[in-house]
């Protein structure tokens, strides 16, 4: 008997588990069309084998729940993939519209940011056409209408820059907002499954759980790590902790230099959401990469042809004969007073135009040798690499030993690039103090900064800096303007990652009426001022703008094919997610040889279609040769 | 009757690059074996004597210069997607062999691995 009530036994067991399998079909159809839903197959166990006299007769199965056909590899290839092609297109939207702006507008009369190039040949050309007759009037009006226009156009491009800077800042601002509710609602499923099925596949919890994590990943860059008993832990691709099981912890907001900055736990940590990844990457790399490259170009052109200009028509002589001085300056264009917020700022302040300096210095107002000059400026390298800047600076003489205060200055070099160069001072003792001057270390190609440093000595009753010794000098030096003494500490840095030349700065210690400007009293430290000498790359104004309009359409290629090949990857893993949630393991083989047919034969095609190229552009070469 | 000369030497150098990177998005695999038979076709007619088709062949191959980097860097990502899938199912069959081996009571060993 006891035969026939295990044989039962093990048939009702099988139709049970067909039937709860059966239920498992029906729920996946019911499903079919549930963002996020991942089909579930039947989950089959054996059975405790049966024994009749010592010969196993059977064991059946128990169906014992239904395991989502999710992969975690796949799953987490798919949101890491999903992350850096939302990071491409967001920046890429963004590129496209600062590229919009420096495109030419065929379409519209008016003079536009685009127009830029086109506006500083014109401006340039003005001088020419007021070399054949500086006393012509409507010459002398046609110089200040074309300043005008370039002007016009360079600080309203800067402006527009700056509103597309806030418009991505707000845009960022809520995707912070976005991510919030995400996490929390993550950290909410995390108890809610640890609790439920802290051992097993928690079926709809955990595909609410993946569609949050999916939603994230296309808004932040994050990693995954799982814990025990099905819990999760999320956190940003730079480690800082976002979830932690049952736990969330809040993105909050605050504004840094005008600014949105994001922080986690006190910390700052917009700088690595802006290389993480998703939208918020996209947007912040927007933000505080591309816009401020575009600006700093514009600034520093807008620095350049403002003050050569300036300083060309203050050595000359105007319509009237009177030639500019620093109280009564004949300005074109409004003085800037630094290279930053110069583009915004660009103005025409001269409304006279008798006030061109069309002669030289000294020659009658009949002459035309400075508007001669002033053409020339068009054609020739304006700025350069810095060579010598100022810190105006006081150090505190109660600091104590080892106690330290910061200068800092911008500083540009051979291609135009900027850095923030920092100067370090360290209290050595009663009137000594360490100085260190380095440049950020993703400035050079090592990694590395390596600072100059060295010693200042300070007058203990007049508090003026009386004495230097760089490291690696014989003795200290004598700081002041008589034989022997030294005004300046010279700076080197090499090895710019850039490419640019080395870097060979003086850093000047005296004003140029010989007073030190760095001093030491019983007040505050701090920096009261700072100059430098250097701007825009050597190169001519239009190819310094040229140069950098094809630099951003080169950027914004770039992430487009970025942008291209990464939605493909998203395209690929997810027509593979899709087949692996819906098939057997037999059509599961087949998707993969599918794959792999794919990219042999892709590889296949490439190459052919690699040499057809090389061949076909050689075509051409041969022909143009010919 | 149209001019052979008059028609372009190679009317969709361009089309093709950029149709194969589409179809290995889609791992369209029919797709791609049937490109690579029209790029072993197109190396054919790599020779052209006349200097216009000539100059038109290495235009279009210009003009689909940023479309071949886009192919190569969907190539470079599909690369990239097929380890990933190359060891998932690694991971996969492994736990089909640890089911099996459960389903033999557990006894089983490595050494019963391969044919047995």
């Amino acid at each position: 008997m006891g035969t026939i009530n295990a044989a039962l036994s093990i048939t009702t067991a099988a139709l049970d588990a067909n039937q709860a399998a059966l239920n498992v079909v029906a729920n996946n159809v019911a499903n079919a069309n549930t963002v996020g839903y991942t089909e579930e197959t039947p989950d089959w166990k054996e059975n405790a084998p049966i024994y009749v006299a010592g010969i196993q007769v059977g064991q059946g199965v128990t169906e014992t729940g239904a395991t989502s056909q999710r992969n975690l590899v796949l799953q987490a290839r798919l949101d890491q993939q999903q992350q850096l092609s939302s990071g491409s297109s967001a920046r890429l939207t963004a590129l496209d519209a600062m590229q919009a702006l420096f495109t030419p507008d065929s379409g519209t009369s008016s003079s536009t940011a685009g127009d830029i190039g086109s506006d500083i040949t014109t401006f340039f050309d003005s001088f020419s056409s007021l070399e054949s007759d500086p006393t012509d009037n409507a010459r002398r009006e046609q110089v200040l209408s074309s300043a005008s226009t370039l002007a016009g156009d360079i600080s309203g491009t800067a402006n527009s820059l700056n509103e597309q800077s806030a418009s991505l800042d707000q845009d960022a601002l809520g995707i912070a907002n976005q991510v919030n509710s995400l996490t929390s609602a993550i950290a909410q499923l995390n108890q809610q499954i640890q609790s439920t099925s802290p051992n097993a596949d928690a079926g709809t919890l955990e595909d609410q759980r993946q569609t949050d994590i999916s939603s994230l990943s296309k808004l932040i860059g994050i990693n995954q790590v799982k814990t025990e008993d099905n819990g999760l832990s999320i956190t940003t691709t730079s480690g800082q902790v976002l979830v932690d099981e049952g736990q969330n912890f809040q993105l909050t907001t605050g504004t840094v230099n005008g600014a949105t900055d994001f922080f986690l736990g006190g910390t700052d940590i917009t700088s690595d959401l802006a290389t993480g990844g998703g939208q918020l990457g996209g947007y912040l790399t927007a933000r505080d990469v591309d816009i401020p490259n575009a600006l700093n170009t514009l600034d520093q052109l807008a620095y350049s042809i403002s003050t050569s200009v300036n300083a060309q028509n203050n050595s000359g002589t105007d319509a009237s004969g009177v030639t500019g001085t620093p109280a009564n300056p004949l300005n074109i264009f409004s003085e800037p007073a630094a290279v930053a917020g110069s583009a915004a700022s660009m103005s025409v302040v001269m409304t006279d135009p008798s006030q061109i300096a069309a002669a030289g210095a000294g020659d009658g107002t009949g002459d035309n040798s400075n508007a001669v000059a002033m053409a020339k400026l068009g054609n020739e390298t304006l700025g350069g690499p810095t060579t010598s800047f100022s810190l105006t600076e006081n150090l505190d003489s109660a600091t104590p030993v080892n106690g330290t205060t910061t200068g800092n200055v911008q500083v540009f070099d051979t291609l135009g690039h900027s850095y923030q160069a920092t100067v370090t001072y360290t209290q050595q003792g009663a009137n000594v103090w360490g100085y260190s001057v380095a440049l950020p270390a993703a400035a050079f190609t090592s990694g590395v900064s390596t600072p100059v440093t060295g010693t200042m000595t300070f007058d203990p009753v007049t508090g003026n800096l009386i004495q230097i010794q760089p490291t690696g000098a014989g003795g200290p030096e004598t700081v002041g303007t008589g034989v022997g003494d030294v005004s300046s500490i010279p700076l080197s840095f090499t090895g710019l990652a850039d490419g640019a030349a080395d870097l060979s700065i003086g850093w000047n210690l005296l004003a140029a009426n010989g007073t030190s400007i760095i001093n030491q009293s019983a007040a505050v430290s701090g920096q009261a001022g700072q100059s430098q000498n250097g701007f825009a790359g050597q190169q001519t104004p239009i190819n310094y703008y040229s140069n950098f309009v094809s630099t951003l359409g080169a950027t914004v290629s770039e992430v487009q094919i970025e942008n291209t090949a990464q939605n493909a990857s998203v395209t690929q893993l997810q027509t593979q997610n899709d087949a692996l949630s819906s098939v057997n393991l037999n059509d599961e083989a087949a998707a993969m040889s599918t794959f792999e047919r794919s990219y042999q034969a892709a590889s296949q095609v490439f190459t052919m279609l690699n040499s057809i190229m090389a061949s076909a552009l050689n075509l051409g070469d041969q022909t143009a040769v010919s | 009757m149209q001019d052979p000369e008059a028609r372009p030497a190679n009317p969709g150098l361009k089309e093709l690059v950029v149709e194969a990177s589409q179809a290995l998005a889609r791992l369209d695999a029919p797709r791609l074996e049937e490109l690579a038979l029209s790029c072993q076709a197109l190396t054919r007619t790599l020779n052209p004597e006349d200097a216009r088709v000539r100059k038109l062949l290495a235009q279009q191959a210009q003009e689909a210069k940023a479309d071949m980097a886009v192919f190569a860097r969907v190539l470079e990502v599909t690369r990239g997607n097929l380890n990933v899938m190359s060891r998932l199912r690694e991971l996969r069959a492994g736990r089909v062999e640890y089911t099996e081996r459960q389903a033999r009571g557990g006894a089983d060993t490595e050494e019963r691995h391969g044919d047995d």
